[in-house]
């Protein structure tokens, strides 16, 4: 069973071992005591999720063990491993291949299994919890499976290698390699709590509104997570391609987004199920899709099916992955069918314009927009297997598609916070709107004032001005009545998120409609202009290292500071590198990059300069949306029960 | 609310979707000057697959073959014989017709965009159907379901208060 090779191949393997049997038993325990009701098996339970989470930290220790002392007869050292690769870099070469990365799938599973199993410490005799708990222990066992059989990171390599490649270049090129793909699959795997939850809820047949409550703040911080890996994800790309892009709708991505998507959809419509206790059977649903889109994701993207920039290489977890995603479905939809009589809505809508009805049109959009992702996402898929002929589905099908439903998002985002539970009359909206809608038609003024042109971009920019003005209104009110309180709290984080979508969906418009680029020549001592700013290259440096050689251009913009675009060789693989650099501003940044060929001493660089307008604003969007997550999970002020419904939150506690 | 700011309100909206929509037009409709040569080629490059980098587009890509097709985009724009459509078409043909980005609209392929369309309709029927039911489908009046459940809860609270 251990195959043969050093104390870390085997080590690892029995970590891996320790925790399927773990799984498997924590599983059988959780199931019995939700059966049998016995308080003492329900008190295993936790020290069987612990015995998994130590066995997780064992396996993956193992692993940045044999990375650190360069154990090259794993195989997977082999793989991506080289003593050249500096110490940051190593570690987090672990992550850097299929292998790896679905044995930090297993790490973060694992301490999330532990996690939920302290939080609800008091509760374990409670069957809804044992049910939860026992979902949490099979999809463990499956990635505990999975990562002990087809995606075996530990497998011995051939004899008599000394040094292998290191990373792929790309990885080991900027620090975000060491966030991204953590915080990413914090959110992937974070979506497994609620998912839990709701099986249990659904086998319990409690589908009231308890668990939805419970598992709230959990719902968030996977979504906040899912967010904030996407946003480093993008700002990876924009710092090390060099194609100044930051989202280039390949499949990977794609199948990021797709959960987020469906996540976005449920952290909003389960207000209305907690407010009127409607919608039961679709937020289940909406669950349920997002956490099988993170299993049909990794699917897709790992199991070489699809091809991108992320895809790491074939390998045999192709059918386990699909399989697990066909039995996640069937069971689900089959437990949604059996409960349907309890999941029947008691409550009713009175009228489209309300609180509920905007959350209702919010849910449809992100459906369908849901439903483009995907469907471009597989559709090559479907003509190959039909045709089998080859096509691309990229960015162009993409942004066409989505600009109209992000459109249709901003508008409701600039109405809908303004409308009340149940209905609103025009005299109300007319009133709520007014001011919102004056910051619209000014964040259009300004934008026609500098020059913008174009209808979707000044729409865009129009919307986002009123849907800020929509949020900044509910966030001022707040913190009138109630002061700093007034920024926590779903209603009010969920503001400061708003206006980080907002911000990042006009850096969007922006830069994808004023991006202007140009090649230009540059020899030392003549400035080139571009722009309205000058170029001039100073010098070109050679650096040289034990895994690189890299040329940097030195390029003074504006007469000012000189930004250093680079080529750097990876002589170990054989790849050139392009670093690009760029000059950050609150208006624009300035991108450059260096192309090639480039003589060290000739004196002359052809780079390429891309003018991004409002690009930062990106990143500041998404900080903001990070920073709204985390104000959003702290209990804000709420009704007291004796107060009237209509009263304003924390008015009485001044008066 | 007086009487005079609700009439305010109402023109003062009147007057603010006319003036959006004048900013619109005019901002949407004026010149923005002549593209650049490197505006085309990134325009067009964008619109084009790179043949052996799987789904990145010529723009994204710095494969050697996206190169060539990139050099040769330059070449036509740089002779201006050509509108972009045209390089497009141009291109097509002479690298072969894996270099689309964007799927056609005919024969099976215009499935990719019927079916968002289709979703769109499905969609918004879903809910005008949902909020029709919605709305009359709970009249306020008590089921006799509920007021089984009352009839229960009043029997229980009877039996707590003969016991206490």
């Amino acid at each position: 069973m251990f195959a043969a090779g050093g104390v870390s191949s085997s080590l690892g393997r029995a970590f891996l071992l320790v925790g399927i049997i773990g799984s498997l038993f924590g599983a059988l325990a959780s199931i019995s005591s939700a059966r049998s009701r016995d308080r003492t098996v329900a008190r295993l339970i936790p020290r069987f999720s612990v015995l998994i989470f130590a066995a997780a930290i064992g396996a993956f220790a193992t692993m940045e063990y044999a990375m650190i002392t360069r154990d090259f007869s794993m195989a997977y050292v082999q793989k991506v491993g080289s003593t050249a690769t500096p110490a940051l870099y190593n570690f987090a070469a672990v992550w850097s291949a299929l292998e790896g990365s679905i044995l930090m799938w297993v790490l973060i599973l694992a301490g999330y299994t532990v996690a939920v199993c302290f939080w609800l410490r008091k509760k374990m005799d409670d069957v809804l919890t044992n049910w939860a708990m026992g979902v949490m222990f099979i999809v463990s066992t499956f990635f505990f499976l999975l990562s002990f059989g087809p995606a075996n990171p530990f497998a011995a390599g051939a004899p008599g290698v000394f040094d292998g490649p290191g990373p792929n270049p790309l990885l080991q090129n900027h620090i975000l390699v060491l966030f991204h793909p953590p915080l990413l699959y914090l959110g992937y795997v974070g979506v497994t709590v609620p998912f839990a939850f709701a099986i249990g809820a659904l086998v319990t047949g409690r589908v009231g509104e308890g668990w939805l409550l419970a598992t709230r703040r959990w719902t968030l911080f996977a979504w906040g997570f899912l967010t904030f890996g996407i946003i480093l994800g993008s700002w990876w790309s924009y710092e090390v391609l060099g194609w100044s892009g930051v989202w280039a709708w390949d499949p990977v991505e794609n199948a990021s987004l797709l959960p987020w998507i469906t996540a976005t959809a449920y952290i909003h419509s389960v207000l209305v199920q907690e407010r009127r206790g409607m919608l039961r059977v679709w937020n289940l649903s909406l669950l349920v899709s997002t956490f099988s889109l993170t299993i049909l994701g990794t699917f897709l993207t790992r199991s070489g099916v699809l091809n991108s920039v992320h895809a790491f290489s074939e390998s045999a977890i192709g059918p386990w992955l699909l399989a697990f995603f066909a039995i996640i479905v069937i069971v689900s939809i089959g437990l949604i069918g059996w409960r349907g009589d309890r999941l029947h809505a008691p409550g009713s809508i009175d009228s489209v314009v309300s609180r509920e009805g905007a959350f209702l049109i919010n849910n449809v959009l992100f459906a369908i927009f849901a439903f483009v992702v995907l469907l471009g996402t597989v559709f090559p898929l479907v003509i190959e297997a039909l045709q089998s002929r080859s096509i691309v589905v990229g960015a162009p099908f993409f942004d066409q598609l989505v600009a109209p439903i992000g459109i249709a998002l901003l508008t409701l985002m600039a109405i809908a916070p303004v409308l009340p539970w149940r209905r609103a009359s025009g005299e109300l909206l007319s009133t709520r709107l007014f001011w919102p809608a004056w910051c619209g038609i000014g964040a259009l003024a300004l934008s026609v004032l500098v020059g913008a042109t174009g209808f979707m971009p000044l729409l865009t920019f129009a919307l986002g001005g009123f849907a800020s003005g929509s949020a900044l209104r509910q966030v001022v009110l707040a913190t009138r009545r109630q002061g700093l309180r007034g920024f926590v709290g779903r209603a009010n984080g969920g503001m400061i998120v708003h206006i980080g979508v907002i911000l990042i969906a006009v850096a969007l418009a922006a830069s994808n409609s004023f991006t202007h680029s140009q090649e230009l020549f540059l020899k030392t001592g003549t400035p080139a202009y571009f722009s309205g700013h000058s170029f001039e290259l100073i010098k070109i440096v050679e650096e040289t290292t034990d895994r690189a050689i890299s040329v940097k251009a030195l390029i003074s913009i504006d007469g000012g500071k000189a930004y250093a675009p680079a080529i750097t060789k990876y002589t170990k693989v054989g790849m050139n590198i392009g670093t690009p650099s760029v000059r950050t501003g609150i208006r624009g940044d300035i991108y450059l990059t260096l192309e090639p060929p480039v003589k060290q001493d000739s004196g002359e660089a052809h780079i390429k300069v891309f003018i991004k307008p409002l690009l930062v604003w990106l990143w500041i969007g998404g900080f903001l949306m990070a920073l709204g997550t985390l104000l959003a999970a702290f209990p804000g002020r709420r009704r007291k029960p004796t107060d009237a419904t209509s009263a304003l939150i924390g008015s009485n506690d001044v008066g | 609310m007086s009487k005079s700011t609700k009439l305010n309100n109402k023109y003062s909206w009147i007057f603010m979707a006319a003036f959006a929509s004048a900013l619109l037009i005019f901002g949407g409709l004026r010149d923005s000057g002549p593209r650049s040569q490197q505006d085309r080629i990134d325009a067009i490059t964008m619109r084009l697959a790179c043949p052996t980098c799987q789904g990145e587009s010529v723009y994204v890509s710095r494969a050697s073959a996206a190169e060539a097709i990139r050099a040769e985009v330059a070449r036509q724009v740089g002779s201006g014989l050509r509108t972009d459509d045209e390089t497009i078409a141009y291109i097509e043909q002479r690298f072969g017709g894996q270099v689309l980005l964007l799927p056609r609209s005919s024969g099976i392929d215009s499935l990719v965009w019927a079916l968002p369309i289709a979703a769109l309709i499905c969609g918004a029927a879903a809910l005008g159907v949902v909020f029709r039911k919605w709305r009359t489908a709970d009249d306020g009046a008590a089921s006799a379901e509920d007021s089984a459940l009352v009839e229960a809860a009043m029997a229980s609270t009877n039996v707590t208060d003969a016991n206490t």
